[in-house]
């Protein structure tokens, strides 16, 4: 029913429809009039309102700064999002609390034109004044979110004091207790509940007894005590040093294998390190063209908001077209901006369609960098002017049914010698490639280019073998299906995919292709292995416009040049099976009993061998009991029930049951979905009132450290010795409770090996902030007593002296009062290359994979990317179980420009965009007989919702699009009772919906299980089928 | 297919010269109650680049705190749309304020002289002399006005006056992430706002030209579609109080 001669017009609801100023009315005139006459309420000053006096003021000619001295700026970061953006947080002295946020001049996350160190806190100030308009080049922003997230530091959802539950878990129900009676109880245990024994974790931290004698190598059963955490906010590394140095589990874990991760994964595959999983950004400033699959620049991602002000600028001031192809339009794309940005709609989880066909025009029409490619090692490559290298030439063994079919070819097995003391197919045995006159060489004494596309039958060792090239498998790959065929699956039309390859391959090394969230699909990982791998075709990895991994950190721990935060006396290297199986499945004993009988495959369940910790798994692992089911678990601010699609509606009735899961133990500033179950909780600092070294996630290619300090005084309950409750206070006692090494006196050594204590959280940041003050070849510069003045960092001055120093305490005061530490962004570059190269080989064919077995199937994996449709466990495809027949509709999931899934309660977020109403195209719309505002249910194979509905244009059709953030069942959309205090009932905090309430099991597997990526790990929200119909409004 | 992106705006109808007069074309009216005005040498006004907006609503959140502005009301907001054409489907933003318009249409209608205008261009409101009969908030053609229902007073966009007075920027300019909000003084050749008037000479609009109240916020790249009332399907949104 597309009309093509009609504009519509639609105002989506991103933000603001029939407001009250700017659209709707001004209803109660009258009655305001009367208000007037009685007096209610006088504006505090007649122009200005109730605004807020200015922090500052600045001269406009002499730019001289008179500070207002009832306020006090300070840089620290915001916690809003996982992007960590340094800011500058206005506070009112006399009551502390916080009255607006915005950008850290300094923090390349947030402003334009970042400030170098060396520029004075006041000239930082004044840098922002409109005093010769600097403040418009030097502007430094927090975004809509950013601003609004300072409200929950006053919610009255927050938890400030320590908590036991009273009843049942879930009853919603808790008494305060102090920390000494938590942490005794959690200890030692007892009938904490009146519903039984409880093994404290005195008693769990059975560092020798395994979990089970006939399985050794799941470990020692200290391994089912775990900790799972949200994110990597700056603070992890003391709770890794607690539950894996200290405490001894092999266990912890974090969101993103239901954030990010397939394309963490894919990434992983590219750079060669599936754990570690580096990953590129494109260089929006110097770019010509960006293809952005599943993440959209300006609406969400990370750095969100850095890529907001980078996409606004490069469409406009700069020379950058870019196209965004995913299932919905968002923020990603501006009307005013016109051709230099467009949307161009996809199936959901066919990226890798999308990918393939793009590689085999790329192929067909020769149209990849052949030079970059053909290089066989870092040294030939750089010779001739090539900022990275890959794989492409490197040999692959072929040959069907040899023992080292899937493997590379290497040095030694061509009879080569290899340095003294290297290991046969080890690190430094090097590859093989074939040079131009068809002579094998190893791939390090390579001099010259060698041959890209090879698929022959060599004689090596006197014998045939059959090899091929890396990229000659690629190509293979790519010509599995016609460009035809990848467009009937991807929906993409095929002049478009000819248009998007031919543009990506007509800006030389300034073009780039980007991915991240909207990879999260039941082939997740193929896909953005298929989509990454287009920047290795175009070769533009380090250069200038091309693409860059991050510029590094300087690290705060680690063994430090000023303080060893790594080892320590008594440090334990947890050893055994981590909880989501992320290991070889073949070095298990059930492999080996299995094949013993002569059935090795499938696994009781799946591995995941080429993955991170997952924390996806995490919950149906311990329900199943396999590997093992866990003791006690210690949530730090995760919430699995929420972000983990499909898991809530299996494992609520396990995890409210306390013989499945007899401990849990939350840190948390709010009762969240998950926390609600705990049998404790513990309060935490929030936003601004925490300590952090954090570093940017992406896209910032110099070095850069954000410092984050309580800024304001924790609201939290103190600890008898006035420290304010939260995880450190909160593990630190534990440990030095429990006994643990690591923690207390002496726990801490400088690098001259002298003792220092580990009590307070200041014991760990502030010394961590020596660390990154003397990272580097150059130390950071000295805070002047003026600097220490203005940013507020006067206030840890007796702390920094009496904790550090002499010749640290003013550089780390330094580092606090410029909110981190930041390499120049005039260092980004040398010359056309970025400074910080990633130089490793990026692989074309990736060995690890490709020699890998699927734990259930029992099947090689590809080592090369290409295009496999989305299926479960057993190998089922999607449609094969659900068929598009009973499951027209395909959910997927989309980021918020505004909420995530743990802002709702902020209000002004909220005011601006109450709820989530689901995106639906015209044309299904049309078939079902639904209005924009209409009601419909939504029905997945494992769930249903009710939800209003949006008709738009830009969603693809059979895509319904539900924005991530609403339906939440805790947060504040449930009151708790805290001894005789009840939480205010408010509804507005339970609107919307929750695309993961509606997410799959997967139904090829026993027990729990939700569905993810076959390799990732991953769990999967693009993509879940589904069907609506029309619902009672 | 892809070309620079200030050429489409030139295959538009844009506003005849004599529609856009700007400010510091004619010096502005001083107000004459002396209690509420000084000279001034400047005359502060806005661009809004509206291709470099990505509706993140940084600019009004900072508003909302910096203003004290109450829930359900804004000073400024930037309403974000889908447009549909043929083939194509597109997101579109337009940041909205209040135009601290040369002619004001609220000026003349406020019956005890609360709304005023001063030497530097901006309009405000008197809260003391304000009773909060709305006329104002009815005659702005912009709808940037609202009654602020706890003050009971008149409230609006000011430029954070309280901030300009104090030599820095308004809140909403501060923090704008896109860097689409661009404010200075249009009587100083040399500020960014009078450059970039200069060099889109007549690609430069304003919201309603036709309403004569000459606006001192103008856009680059704005849409004629969405010069006045923007003709299409509401948004989902209600009042918070009214939610759930």
């Amino acid at each position: 029913m597309t009309d093509n001669t009609r504009r519509q017009i639609l105002k989506v609801a991103a933000a603001g429809g029939g407001l009250a100023a700017f659209g709707a009315g001004f209803s109660h005139t009258a009655e305001r009039i009367a208000d007037h006459v009685l007096g209610r309420e006088p504006a505090q000053d007649a122009l200005s309102g109730r605004s807020l006096q200015p922090e500052f003021h600045v001269d406009p000619q002499s730019g001289e700064l008179h500070v207002n001295p009832e306020q006090q700026i300070s840089y620290t970061a915001c916690i809003g999002c996982t992007t960590l953006c340094g800011v500058r947080v206005r506070i009112d002295k006399a009551s502390g609390r916080v009255l607006r946020v915005a950008g850290n001049p300094y923090s390349p996350l947030s402003a334009q034109a970042p400030l170098p160190m060396k520029t004075s806190v006041r000239d930082s100030y004044v840098s922002l004044s409109r005093a010769g308009e600097r403040g418009l080049a030097g502007r430094s922003t927090a975004c809509g979110r950013g601003n609004a997230v300072i409200e929950q530091m006053y919610s009255p959802y927050r938890v400030l004091t320590p908590m036991k539950r009273v009843g049942p878990r879930h009853s919603g129900q808790w008494q305060p207790i102090s920390i000494e009676q938590l942490i005794r109880e959690v200890c030692e245990g007892g009938d904490l509940f009146g519903e039984g024994h409880v093994d404290g974790l005195a008693a769990l931290r059975d560092l020798k007894t395994p979990i089970d004698a006939e399985r050794p190598e799941l470990g020692a059963r200290v391994n089912q005590v775990g900790l799972f955490f949200s994110v990597q906010d700056g603070r992890e590394s003391l709770a890794r040093r607690f539950i894996q140095q200290a405490y001894g589990s092999i266990n912890i874990v974090n969101h993103g294998a239901y954030c990010g991760g397939a394309y963490r994964s894919g990434s992983g595959a590219v750079f060669g390190d599936l754990k570690k999983m580096p990953h590129a950004k494109p260089d929006y400033t110097h770019a010509e063209f960006i293809l952005f699959i599943g993440t959209a620049p300006g609406n969400a991602g990370n750095p969100f908001k850095q890529q907001g002000t980078q996409i606004a600028r490069a469409r406009t001031d700069g020379g950058l077209n870019y196209v965004v192809v995913d299932p919905v339009l968002t923020h990603a794309d501006n009307l005013a901006a016109r051709d230099r940005g467009r949307w161009v709609p996809i199936k959901p989880g066919t990226d890798g369609a999308l990918a393939m066909a793009l590689m085999r025009w790329l192929f067909d029409h020769q149209r990849f960098d052949r030079h970059f490619l053909e290089q066989p090692n870092q040294n030939v490559a750089e010779a001739s002017g090539e900022a990275a290298w890959c794989n492409a030439t490197h040999l692959i063994v072929t040959e069907p049914k040899h023992p080292r079919q899937g493997r590379f070819l290497r040095a030694s097995d061509l009879g080569l010698a290899l340095p003294d003391g290297a290991e046969r197919y080890g690190e430094q045995d090097a590859f093989v490639v074939a040079a131009a006159d068809g002579t094998l060489l190893a791939h390090d004494a390579a001099s010259e280019a060698a041959q890209l596309f090879v698929d022959a039958s060599f004689e090596v060792n006197g014998q045939p073998l059959k090899l091929a090239s890396s990229l000659q498998l690629l190509r293979e790959a790519a010509f599995e299906q016609s460009i035809e065929q990848y467009s009937a699956i991807c929906g993409i039309p095929v002049e478009t995919l000819a248009g998007l390859a031919h543009e990506l391959s007509n800006h030389g090394k300034h073009a780039a292709v980007s991915a991240q969230g909207g990879m999260m699909a039941g082939n997740g990982f193929y896909n953005a292995w298929s989509v990454l791998t287009l920047n290795t075709l175009l070769g533009n990895l380090n250069v200038k416009g091309g693409t860059f991994v991050n510029g590094g950190a300087f690290r705060y721990d680690g063994p430090g040049p000023r303080y060893d935060l790594e080892s320590f006396d008594g440090a334990l290297k947890p050893k055994g099976i981590p909880l989501a199986r992320n290991v070889p499945y073949e070095k298990s004993s059930e492999f080996r009993s299995k094949q013993a009988a002569g059935q090795p495959y499938p696994a009781q369940a799946p591995w995941y061998p080429n993955a991170p910790g997952l924390g996806s798994e995490w919950l149906p692992a311990m329900f199943n009991g396999y590997p093992y089911p866990l003791k006690a678990l210690i949530l730090w601010s995760a919430n699995p029930l929420y972000g983990v699609p499909g898991l809530a509606g299996q494992v609520h009735a396990a995890i409210a049951d306390p013989k499945r899961l007899p401990l849990l133990i939350a840190i948390d500033p709010f009762i969240n979905e998950t926390s609600a179950y705990a049998d404790y909780i513990v309060p935490d600092a929030l936003l601004y009132e925490s300590w952090g070294w954090a570093a940017p996630w992406g896209g910032v290619p110099t070095k850069a450290t954000t410092a984050r300090w309580p800024v304001v005084e924790p609201r939290a309950d103190k600890m008898a010795d006035g420290q304010p409750i939260g995880m450190e206070s909160f593990l630190i006692t534990l440990a030095k409770t429990l006994g643990l090494p690591g923690f207390g006196a002496a726990a801490l050594r400088d690098t001259d090996g002298n003792p220092y204590p580990l009590d307070r959280a200041e014991d760990w940041y502030l010394r961590a902030g020596a660390n990154v003050a003397f990272a580097g070849k150059q130390a950071a510069p000295d805070a002047s007593d003026d600097d220490l003045q203005l940013s507020g960092v006067e206030r840890l001055r007796p702390q920094l002296e009496a904790t550090l120093k002499p010749d640290e305490w003013r550089k780390v005061a330094c580092i606090y009062s410029r909110g981190g530490r930041y390499q120049p962004q005039s260092e980004a570059y040398s010359g056309e290359w970025n400074s910080n190269r990633f130089t490793r080989p990026l692989q074309v064919y990736n060995e690890t994979i490709g020699c890998a077995r699927d734990s259930m199937t029992g099947q090689r994996l590809r080592g090369v990317p290409c295009w496999s449709a989305p299926h479960f466990a057993d190998g089922t495809p999607l449609r094969a179980r659900y068929t598009e027949q009973d499951w027209p509709l395909q959910l997927i999931s989309y980021k918020s420009p505004l909420l995530n899934s743990y802002a709702i309660g902020a209000s002004r977020l909220r005011g601006l965009h109450p709820e989530n109403p689901v995106a639906m195209h015209p044309d299904d719309a049309a078939r079902l007989g639904i209005a924009h505002g209409d009601f419909i249910e939504i029905e997945t194979p494992d769930g249903h919702a009710r939800s209003r509905v949006a008709v738009r244009y830009g969603v693809q059709r059979g895509v319904l699009a539900i924005e991530h953030g609403y339906g939440h069942r805790e947060l504040g959309a449930r009151a708790h009772r805290i001894g005789e205090h009840s939480q205010p009932e408010d509804a507005r905090l339970a609107a919307g919906i929750n695309l993961n309430d509606l997410g799959l099991r997967d139904p090829t597997r026993a027990g729990y299980s939700v569905w993810m990526d076959p390799i990732a790990g991953t769990a999967v929200r693009q993509g879940i089928p589904a069907r609506a119909r029309k619902a009672a409004a | 297919m892809l070309q620079n992106r200030r050429d489409f705006l030139r295959g538009l109808v844009s506003i005849s010269a004599g529609a856009i007069a700007l400010a510091f074309d004619t010096p502005a009216q001083a107000d004459t109650q002396a209690a509420r005005t000084a000279p001034s040498t400047h005359r502060w006004g806005m661009v809004v680049d509206v291709a470099k907006c990505i509706g993140c609503q940084a600019c009004t959140v900072a508003c909302i705190h910096e203003n004290a502005v109450p829930e359900d009301n804004f000073r400024t907001i930037v309403s974000t749309y889908e447009v549909h054409e043929g083939e194509r489907t597109d997101a579109y933003m337009l940041a909205r304020l209040c135009n601290h318009c040369e002619k004001p249409a609220c000026i003349p209608v406020c019956p005890v002289g609360a709304t005023f205008q001063r030497a530097d261009g901006v309009v405000l409101v008197d809260g003391e002399r304000c009773v909060g009969c709305a006329y104002c908030v009815q005659a702005c053609p912009y709808d940037a006005r609202f009654i602020n229902p706890v003050t009971n007073k008149a409230d609006k966009c000011t430029f954070c006056a309280h901030r300009l007075d104090a030599g820095l920027l308004p809140a909403c300019v501060e923090t704008c992430v896109g860097g689409a909000r661009i404010f200075g003084d249009l009587r100083d050749p040399q500020s960014s706002v009078r450059r970039l008037l200069a060099e889109h000479q007549g690609e430069i609009k304003v919201l309603k030209p036709e309403q004569g109240t000459v606006p001192q916020v103008f856009y680059l790249g704005l849409d004629p579609r969405f010069a006045g009332k923007v003709d299409g399907e509401a948004a989902l949104w209600r009042p918070s109080h009214q939610e759930a």
